[in-house]
């Protein structure tokens, strides 16, 4: 008895909160209106139904559907349950009960969500209410299956920012950050129509000395013509990162002398070690495997001045298996009795593990090896974004700002043609098709980890990372939607709807990590164990109201307290200074910068 | 090679960077430097010269040189060489890097790799062999390596017979502290009335709040005003501090103080208190805001008289809550994992963190770290004190804690409500004093418990499991404790440190008796004085410096308005990390 009576406790003084979420994402709502609605947001129906609630048992509401979303308002006056769910999240629409259900509240819909929940909501037998529920989300989840075709909401959305998101990322401007081009790398437009490679950025950076003719011959020899192009150059050794997809080896075990050429010319811009490292993201198995439908990897026969590793990283189909392990142990109920050896069965935390460890070692490789590396797995677009990229977050702090992780993002992901659109399954009703996989959520995963484990490295904070991956589902930006750029290019994607980082960029104070502190040249090497790896609560079990964390967060607000305490001392200060040196009416001597006060005030902490 | 010992600076030469190589270590200065650190009190036994210490697993370039002493407080390596891999931000006054208190030794294995022979080192055994290496296994999760390979090997052997021998003492006055203490007695005699000043050697009123700070006293509970004053700070109304236990009269394990129901009588008191274990009769813990109380007691052992004695207990209970509210009572032994239960969760801890290869534990971490069951011993105290903290908040009920002797689980779970309600336990002081209340006059039975004379079936690490619980509270509400991860660090490593008189007794009446034999068979006069007053572990600028001790508090501490904190939940859990291995 004991036992009950304590969740009850505990699900009283929390329940409150759960129900408070109501804007995550900073849109001003008119609060006359019963359905919060953006710009170009349109109410489609409205119904009374039951939400079967897992936490707080079944409360009846009235859902309203817009183009945008599902929202949900609880009627009954003790209860403020609100729920808001852009359709864009929905995975998967089912029907439960049927015509001679008998139970209470077992006749409705089951929807599940591709953030980790599931909805049920019970209705009415009587007036095709659930018919009319069902056929409405249907259509406008699949917009482009309905009779009268629609479009995704984000080229409905009508919302105007501050700042304009599409700007955030100029890859020239880019590559000029990184000292490029320069004698050894140039940049070339040889695929500036996408001919070259259709799921490539127009823009690429290739060596010096190998002409556009070698490109084309090379990209014959590479899986869907993604060649080897520069990712990251170091400032100081001028080593790089070079990213691409599996060579055309087969079963014969082909040879292109061009490839073989090309990489020797890669090989030869760093004049520190005699051997370029090539890291195969895959098990080794799985490579070899690849030879039977026309892939592989460099041999050493054929690549005599490289070294080739195994980062053993699973595929698309492994993590995806692995995430619904994940919400099988946290979603309603959190697998109490077994917690620890339930999670180690889901091996998400153990992907997560290979996943930084290879990025680990590419970053290693460059900065202390002073080798330059490739970077491949099979296409060269989900385990090879991961590593690029988080090799970068370790090597470069540039990407470890704000505007810098969404340049890191738009270029490693978006530009190098992450199949966004296939992974996630936007406006695809498909839920069971084996591109679906949560590559890109995995890679936040190893963000946060390593936010974790650096908590002053990142300017962003947790949110910024959840606000992401809450809009990676939702469609109401354009940024994470269609598999490329040329794709994104055809849609006219950057005139037609509005960016993510518009959104977050016109409110960064929100999205700030108090504890950032700025650090030029560091290099984060995270702890890649499983004695230190954690499930990621505060997004895989967030929606359980008993799990969640303390809102807002009094250490923040703790640490925002002290700055501004630390910014009047160093105000004070100056005016004293100011005073002193006024009153001795010497020459003003420069008074000391706040900057050199600094490292005082910081001991206290 | 022109002698049989090879000079040792070619030796050196070969395994460490060339750099150092032209020091010549051998020289008569050089080794006059490497001299101990002694406390008072403090004799070298022996040592043992041109010692290698291993840091990394396997011998490397990493190895210190330096000399190996034991004396009857520590062992200690003293080298010129700088510590490789620093790991740690503050530093003990009384302990060097590589110094290991020899409460702190769990285990001393001699090894000679020639003759392929390893033994596990008891007290005044035998050694037939040489030992070419040492390895102590710490307490504290650490593993120490010394290599005797270029050691006299008698001398060698000699320290490792002397280090078995003084860290696995026979009896309690055996212990440094009486040594330490009893020097200091001799020392100040001859300046003012035989009491220790100076550095805090009181173990009796003494005892700052480790931080800078040091106006604050940490109530001890040795006196009745400590208890009144607790009393008032609660606004107990209907409980009364009782004296009936001074001079240890009626009980050897409760404090000679402690409070209990206005309406109870001394004389009923006495009564009741033959039927219960110990001697052990409801002891006031804490009262709510709103009148309800945690009282804590022994089992009654006479069946025939339980009934009733639990009516008159229960009625006086009620009688002391304003709103007259019933009495929740919790039977801790039937709902909690016993003693035995947490110390073999405990080594299979220990066995995962520090024996096992890195490797090997990696992959199956989690169900690993699980299997041990330490973590759901965690969750199951404060699980259970969370719905203690209902009954005592939500439901208005005083709950009463009984298990069988009321010294073990009690202490764990009393401390565990209270810091869970009570803001003033979250700080520094607070939290102090409230390990004097529960753990030390309570009776825990700290000697056996840690088992510092390592010859007890005894042991069982319920402090730790109580500060691992706290850390668990520490991480779930950062805002809500003054102190920091560090201050529980370093709090649990004091436990180790046998120079207070903290952790060191079962009881405080063991404390009055042994060090009462000690002062009389040492001469040394006590006065007014009940027993000898140890340096307390609150005394924190014996073990660190002012700056260091700032590391103590949490900087993100709120002072007030920080809530009730409470959650049995597991997967919020952390795995606790901080214990170093090697």
């Amino acid at each position: 008895m004991a036992s009950a009576s304590t969740s009850k406790y505990n699900s009283h003084s929390l329940e409150n909160e759960s129900i408070k979420r109501t804007s995550r994402d900073g849109v001003n709502r008119d609060l006359t209106e019963a359905v919060p609605r953006l710009p170009g947001e349109t109410l489609i129906t409205d119904k009374e139904v039951i939400y079967i609630c897992p936490f707080n048992g079944p409360i009846k509401g009235r859902v309203y559907i817009t183009n945008y979303r599902l929202y949900l308002r609880s009627l009954e006056t003790d209860s403020a349950v609100i729920l808001d769910v852009p359709l864009g999240v929905i995975s998967r629409i089912e029907k439960m009960g049927g015509a001679t259900s008998r139970g209470e509240n077992s006749y409705g819909l089951d929807i599940t969500c591709k953030d980790m929940r599931n909805l049920r909501f019970a209705l009415k037998q009587e007036g095709h209410s659930r018919r009319d529920m069902f056929e409405i989300l249907t259509r406008y989840l699949v917009p482009s299956t309905a009779a009268a075709p629609l479009p995704l909401f984000a080229f409905l959305n009508e919302e105007k920012f501050n700042v304009d998101g599409w700007t955030v990322y100029n890859p020239v401007e880019e590559y000029r950050r990184q000292g490029l081009p320069n004698h050894h790398w140039r940049i070339t437009f040889i695929n500036k129509c996408y001919e070259l490679c259709d799921t490539y950025p127009a823009l690429l950076v290739v060596p010096y000395r190998a002409t556009d003719d070698d490109l084309r011959r090379v990209a014959t020899f590479r899986s869907r013509n993604r060649i080897p192009v520069l990712s990251w150059i170091h400032p100081e050794n001028k080593t790089v990162i070079v990213r691409c997809s599996q060579p055309l080896v087969g079963m014969g075990g082909k040879r292109n002398k061009d490839d073989e050429k090309y990489l020797d010319v890669i090989r030869e811009t760093n004049k520190q070690i005699s051997k370029l490292t090539i890291y195969d993201a895959r098990p080794s198995v799985n490579a070899v495997a690849n030879k039977a439908t026309g892939g592989g990897y460099e041999s050493d026969d054929a690549y005599h001045n490289a070294e080739l590793f195994f980062l053993d990283i699973h595929n698309i189909h492994v993590m995806r298996e692995s995430l619904k392990k994940v919400k099988d142990i946290v979603y309603p109920n959190v697998e109490e009795s077994h917690w620890l050896s339930s999670l180690e069965s889901t091996h998400w935390l153990e992907h997560i593990k290979l996943v930084l460890t290879g990025a680990i070692q590419v970053a290693d490789k460059v900065s202390s090896g002073k080798s330059s590396v490739l970077v491949h797995c099979s296409d060269g677009w989900d385990r090879t974004a991961q590593l690029t990229s988080l090799a970068m977050l370790m090597l470069d702090s540039f990407y470890r700002s704000i505007e810098g992780f969404e340049i890191l993002v738009q270029k490693e992901w978006i530009s190098f043609g992450h199949k966004f659109a296939s992974r996630i399954g936007h406006g695809d009703k498909n839920h069971t098709d084996a591109d679906r996989s949560p590559i890109f959520l995995q890679f936040i995963d190893c963000v946060w980890q390593m936010s974790k484990q650096f908590p002053t490295a990142f300017e962003f904070n947790e949110q910024f990372l959840i606000i992401i991956l809450d809009h990676l589902y939702s469609c109401r930006f354009g940024t994470f939607l269609f598999n490329c750029e040329s794709a994104r290019e055809r849609q006219k994607v950057t005139e037609r709807t509005v960016s993510l980082w518009s959104l977050i960029n016109s409110n960064k104070e929100k999205f700030k990590n108090p504890f950032y502190t700025k650090e030029i040249n560091r290099i984060l090497y995270p702890v890649a164990s499983m004695r230190h790896l954690e499930l990621w609560v505060n997004y895989y079990i967030r929606w359980n109201p008993r799990i969640k964390q303390q809102q807002p967060n009094p250490v923040e607000q703790r640490y925002m307290e002290l700055l501004a305490l630390r910014d009047e001392y160093i105000k004070r200060l100056e005016e004293l200074q100011l005073a002193n040196s006024a009153k001795l009416s010497d020459p003003p001597t420069s008074p000391s910068s706040p900057s050199q006060m600094m490292p005082h005030m910081q001991t206290h902490f | 090679m022109f002698s049989l010992k090879p000079p040792r600076p070619t030796f050196r030469s070969y395994l460490l960077p060339p750099l150092q190589t032209d020091d010549n270590i051998n020289s008569e200065p050089k080794i006059k430097k490497l001299e101990p650190v002694l406390l008072p009190g403090e004799i070298v036994v022996n040592e043992v010269n041109f010692v290698r210490k291993c840091i990394a697993t396997d011998t490397s370039q990493y190895d210190l040189w330096g000399k190996l002493i034991c004396s009857n407080f520590k062992i200690s390596f003293i080298t010129d060489d700088p510590m490789p891999l620093q790991k740690f931000h503050y530093r003990n006054l009384l302990l060097g890097d590589h110094d290991v208190p020899l409460t702190c030794i769990e285990q001393i294995v001699t090894v000679n790799d020639h003759k392929r022979k390893q033994k596990v080192l008891g007290p005044n055994q035998k050694l037939k062999f040489n030992p070419t290496e040492l390895i102590i296994y710490c307490k504290d999760f650490r593993i120490v390596r010394f290599r005797f390979d270029e050691s006299g090997p008698e001398s060698a052997k000699k320290v490792c017979l002397a280090i078995a021998h003084y860290s696995q003492p026979t009896d309690l006055q055996l212990l440094f502290a009486f040594e330490y203490i009893g020097k200091k007695y001799h020392n100040s005699a001859n300046k003012i009335n035989g009491i220790p000043s100076g550095d805090g050697g009181g173990g009796g009123g003494e005892g700052n709040g480790g931080g800078v700070d040091s106006s604050q006293k940490t109530p001890l509970f040795e006196i009745y005003s400590d208890w009144d004053r607790e009393i008032k700070r609660t606004a107990a109304s209907g409980w009364r501090v009782c004296s009936i236990n001074e001079g240890y009269m009626i009980s050897t394990c409760l404090p000679e103080y402690f409070v209990v129901p206005s309406s109870l009588a001394d004389q009923d008191l006495k009564i009741f208190s033959h039927s219960f274990v110990g001697r052990r009769m409801p002891l006031w813990c804490w009262s709510h805001a709103n009148g309800s109380a945690l009282v804590r007691m022994a089992l009654v052992k006479d069946a025939p008289q339980q009934r009733k004695i639990d009516q008159r207990i229960c009625n006086a209970i009620t009688k002391s809550h304003p709103q007259r509210s019933d009495v929740y009572k919790s039977d801790l032994d039937k709902t909690l994992p016993n003693i035995q239960e947490v110390q073999a969760a405990f080594v299979k801890l220990k066995q995962l963190c520090v024996n096992e290869p890195f490797e090997e534990t990696e992959e199956k971490w989690l169900s690993s770290l699980e299997n041990t069951r330490w973590l759901e011993y965690v969750r199951a105290f404060l699980k259970h004190s969370a719905e203690l903290v209902y009954m005592l908040e939500s439901k208005h009920l005083s709950v009463v804690l009984q298990e069988e002797e009321g010294r073990d689980l009690s202490c764990l779970v009393a401390s565990l409500v209270q810091v869970m309600l009570d803001p003033y336990f979250r700080t520094i002081v607070g939290f102090q004093s409230l390990i004097q209340k529960e753990w030390v006059m309570a009776g825990y039975q700290f000697l056996d418990r840690c088992n510092h004379l390592k010859r007890s079936e005894k042991e069982s690490p319920l402090f730790l499991l109580f500060l691992d619980a706290t850390w668990q509270l520490l991480e779930q509400y950062p805002a809500a404790f003054e102190f920091s991860e560090t201050y529980l660090a370093v709090l649990y490593d004091s436990t180790r440190i046998s120079l207070f008189g903290t952790f060191l007794f079962n009881s405080p009446h063991q404390r009055v008796k042994q060090s009462t034999e000690f002062a009389i068979s040492k001469n040394i006069q006590l006065g007014d004085e009940k027993g000898l007053k140890f340096p307390s572990v609150w005394d924190w600028s014996l073990q660190f410096t002012a700056k260091d001790r700032t590391l103590f508090h949490n900087p993100f501490y709120i002072g007030k308005s920080t809530p009730c904190v409470q959650n049995g939940s597991m997967k919020s859990f952390k795995r606790t990390k901080g214990n170093p291995g090697t």
